[in-house]
């Protein structure tokens, strides 16, 4: 009887053994699942770090004709079409970079998501005025996309840099209730 | 790096001028920062109508423009019939006959890209491209 009552109703040690046991397998659950949102908000850097990264190498690589993109939206005199196609293409490489190692993390952030607002009120504006132009967002690529296409990858990448902007401020408020999370 | 949000954002817009100046060099003969298209590939009405009957003029606006003017005996040949207008480009050139494409006005691509794609696909050689376009054209002719 002794022994029965002594499983069912623990002694002072016990109970905080048991109450201790409860907490880190709690914190353990919570760490698996930090863990697993991790990896998947890596997957959306990685993601959105290589859009960045193929697009600034294309525009990279043909600096002229980017600089003759940059011209047709009719917003820029030539010389700074010229100093931006040479520029952007780097920025947007080493922001991706950025990304992917999680260097100046949350400046690369803020620099790509300024970048896409510019992109896409550019294309807008473009469109309002009737221009029909070539984004050169993704060299010849894009060459034949619509402007609902434009709108779309371009809201589409905006969602994913805020999404990850709000992971990045989640994971540090996480990092630091939970021991044992970066 | 446990930097603010402003310095890790200058940082980056620091960094990318490194390879932007070095690139900016090594294109430096390929583009001129004056002018769209480099001086070498330009033609004024004045010197393009020393050339005579030397020339071919190309006409890259879209065809209802064609149809309303252009310049006598000009060749339309523009991006959207591009495959169906260039044989009758290529039959009416010879080697050694300069080829002077224009659009709309100065602003207007259309003349560059016809250009180019004249060079790089055709592999016509003494392209060039009329200087202020066919508003040019016509303030000389009026």
């Amino acid at each position: 009887m002794n022994q029965t009552s002594n499983v069912q109703r623990p002694t002072g040690i016990n109970r905080e053994q048991a109450l201790n046991a409860e907490v880190s397998a709690d914190g353990a659950a919570s760490n698996i699942k930090y863990r697993r949102s991790n990896i998947l908000w890596r997957i959306v850097d990685f993601g959105v770090a290589g859009i960045f990264i193929y697009a600034g190498a294309l525009k990279m690589l043909d600096p002229v004709q980017f600089a003759h993109d940059v011209k047709n939206f009719q917003i820029l005199p030539w010389p700074i079409s010229v100093a931006l196609a040479f520029y952007l293409p780097w920025l947007e490489i080493l922001c991706g970079v950025g990304l992917v190692f999680r260097l100046f993390y949350r400046g690369a952030l803020c620099i790509l998501s300024a970048l896409i607002v510019v992109f896409t009120l550019a294309t807008a504006a473009a469109k309002l005025r009737g221009l029909d132009i070539t984004c050169g967002c993704f060299g010849h690529a894009s060459q034949h996309w619509s402007f609902p296409a434009h709108l779309a990858t371009n809201l589409g990448i905006l969602a994913a840099l805020l999404a990850l902007w709000f992971s990045h401020r989640l994971a540090r408020y996480v990092g630091e209730a939970l021991p044992g999370t970066p | 790096m446990k930097l603010s949000l402003t310095r890790q954002a200058l940082v980056l817009v620091a960094l990318s001028l490194l390879p932007a100046v070095g690139e900016a060099i090594y294109f430096r003969g390929k583009i001129s920062w004056q002018s769209p298209i480099p001086p070498s590939e330009l033609v004024s009405v004045d010197q393009a109508r020393t050339w005579g009957e030397n020339v071919i003029w190309v006409d890259a606006r879209p065809d209802a423009e064609f149809a309303r003017d252009h310049v006598p005996g000009a060749l339309s040949l523009n991006e959207d019939r591009w495959n169906e207008l260039l044989p009758e480009f290529v039959a009416s050139w010879s080697p050694g006959k300069k080829v002077v494409v224009y659009c709309s006005a100065e602003s207007c691509d259309l003349a560059r890209e016809a250009a180019e794609r004249l060079r790089k696909e055709a592999q016509i050689p003494d392209v060039f491209v009329l200087e202020g376009g066919w508003e040019a054209w016509l303030k000389k002719n009026r």
